[in-house]
């Protein structure tokens, strides 16, 4: 593994930066219905389900699988177009979700707006069920395509349903009426903090899934760690940096955590290829866990 | 023996109250069951079940659009087709189409294509294959001989459907100034239908276009 230098001069705010690209790809969603529509200008066009930049196609991975699940025939383009997608996802993990998604975007707007109104600096974290609910979500929605016989995440899928309402409304003038969906996730998100992206995003579970051997990975210094916990307070996902759960498949490297270190304990890595995963065993996170507990009381008025 | 009788009937009554209980559970369930049915339906007003194609006479998908039984299960709603359409003809449809919600039609009454052959080369699945607009076989265009002013009236010499044909005196001939389609060139494009100036008290013209090849069998 190969450490960068901890006294590094200048440090980047990794959330100024991600909003910067989740505004940015707001703005293509945004733009590309209109350039399509009022200059036929058609060599940028589609969405997160699917999008061209000329010859270069995405396509994102869990509709090709559904499509390709459903259908039982395999096509060229469509699994070259998975290709880039996976491969980001193999190399960064979930960044898609955190840097990119209109989801993300929305959630993040929302959440800078309540922080302006009220004092806290971070939204309170619940954890109404345990984390891998995602992988059942994930599971069942396989499931259930395969039972109906149509992909269904194809036209329930919150980021593609932004896209979509986005040029419902520039084409056509009128929204679809699953667009009740987006604002039902978004009541969730005020409810809980990324209620949806948590526990019920099957696109996430997929790319949690491609990226378990991701070589991106927010790594924690355990000699400057003093565990105050507010790294585990600033977590979109309610993960704990403090006990190595930016290393398991949740962990999005949205670089949230880093920018909230007042120590500068955590750190964005870039492991090796040959180099084996430093996920610590389990008893090392369950032991680390408990000296946390014992020090969140003094340590947390930090 | 006076005992163990009325343990018996004991018994019984409790075993009745069991059946009574879970016929009472099984009720409820089903009455669930009906209100989840109705509710859907209800939603699902536009189709009948929200399982049936939505694609009829005049309303059709885009060229090259595989059979509509592998439809549904092939297309990923990335709504490129739509996006790239330059006459706007190509709408998608929404949740009220049950499984086939966000999948691409054409009702050409309205808009019909205009064969540009755009949106089968941005498909990214393949739902809609690449072909050329000869081999494009979107339906056949059928004339209703009842409505058609020239077929059923013998001064009327309108012919807009052989005018706009794209596929002149290949798809649509005249024969004694009446027109007559041809099933081998008609690409079911639509232009006939859109041109045709006769509208049925149904709503469809005297020139539809009947997706026939929409319906073909699927070797899975």
């Amino acid at each position: 593994m190969t450490i960068m230098p901890s006294n590094s001069p200048v440090k980047t705010h990794y959330n100024h930066l991600r909003l910067l690209c989740l505004s940015l790809a707001f703005c293509l969603l945004l733009i590309v219905p209109f350039l399509n529509k009022y200059l036929h200008f058609s060599f940028i066009q589609g969405w997160f389900q699917s999008l061209s930049i000329g010859h270069l196609w995405f396509v994102s991975p869990l509709e090709g699988i559904e499509s390709i699940l459903t259908s039982k025939k395999l096509y060229g383009p469509l699994l070259i177009g998975m290709l880039g997608p996976v491969l980001l996802a193999s190399l960064l993990g979930r960044v898609f979700c955190s840097w990119i998604c209109p989801i993300s975007f929305l959630s993040e707007i929302t959440d800078r707006c309540i922080r302006l109104f009220s004092r806290k600096r971070y939204r309170k974290q619940h954890s109404p069920m345990p984390k891998s609910m995602l992988w059942f979500a994930l599971l069942g929605e396989i499931v259930l395509t395969l039972i109906i016989g149509a992909p269904i995440f194809v036209f329930l899928s919150p980021p593609g349903l932004v896209g979509r309402e986005i040029m419902m409304a520039t084409l056509f003038h009128t929204l679809a009426l699953e667009g009740m969906i987006i604002v039902a996730v978004f009541l969730l998100h005020l409810a809980s903090r990324r209620f949806f992206c948590r526990y019920l995003c099957p696109l996430g579970a997929l790319l949690g899934i491609i990226g378990i051997k991701r070589r991106l990975l927010v790594v924690k210094d355990a000699e400057t760690c003093i565990q105050c916990g507010l790294c585990q307070r600033a977590c979109p996902l309610g993960l704990d940096p403090a006990i190595n759960e930016t290393l398991s498949p949740y962990c999005w490297n949205c670089g949230e955590c880093i920018d909230s270190c007042k120590v500068k304990a955590l750190r964005f890595t870039w492991k090796g290829p040959c180099q084996s995963a430093p996920i610590s065993g389990l008893q090392d996170i369950t032991h680390q866990s408990q000296k946390m507990h014992l020090g969140t009381g003094e340590k947390a008025q930090l | 023996m006076k005992k163990s009788i009325q343990e018996e009937t004991g018994q019984t009554d409790r075993l009745a109250k069991g059946s009574t209980s879970r016929r009472r559970l099984l009720k409820g369930l089903f009455a669930a069951l009906l209100a989840g049915d109705t509710m859907v339906n209800s939603l699902f007003c536009h189709a009948e079940n929200g399982l049936s194609s939505p694609v009829r006479t005049n309303i059709l998908r885009p060229p090259g659009a595989v059979p509509e039984e592998i439809f549904p299960a092939k297309c990923i709603r990335c709504g490129r087709c739509v996006e790239v359409c330059p006459y706007e003809a190509i709408v998608p449809r929404d949740i009220r189409n049950g499984i086939y919600a966000g999948t691409p039609l054409i009702d050409v009454t309205k808009i019909p294509c205009y064969l540009c052959m755009k949106c089968v080369e941005v498909c990214p699945t393949g739902t809609l294959s690449r072909i050329s607009q000869t081999e494009t076989r979107m339906g056949l265009a059928v004339i209703d001989k009842h409505s058609c002013v020239t077929w059923n009236q013998e001064l009327a010499l309108c012919r807009t459907c052989y005018n706009v044909c794209p596929f002149k005196e290949k798809a649509i001939k005249l024969d004694q100034l009446r027109p007559v389609v041809i099933e081998e060139y008609c690409t079911g494009c639509g232009l006939c239908t859109h041109g045709c100036p006769i509208t049925r008290k149904d709503g469809n013209k005297a020139i539809n276009i009947e997706p026939i090849y929409a319906f073909k069998p699927v070797k899975w």
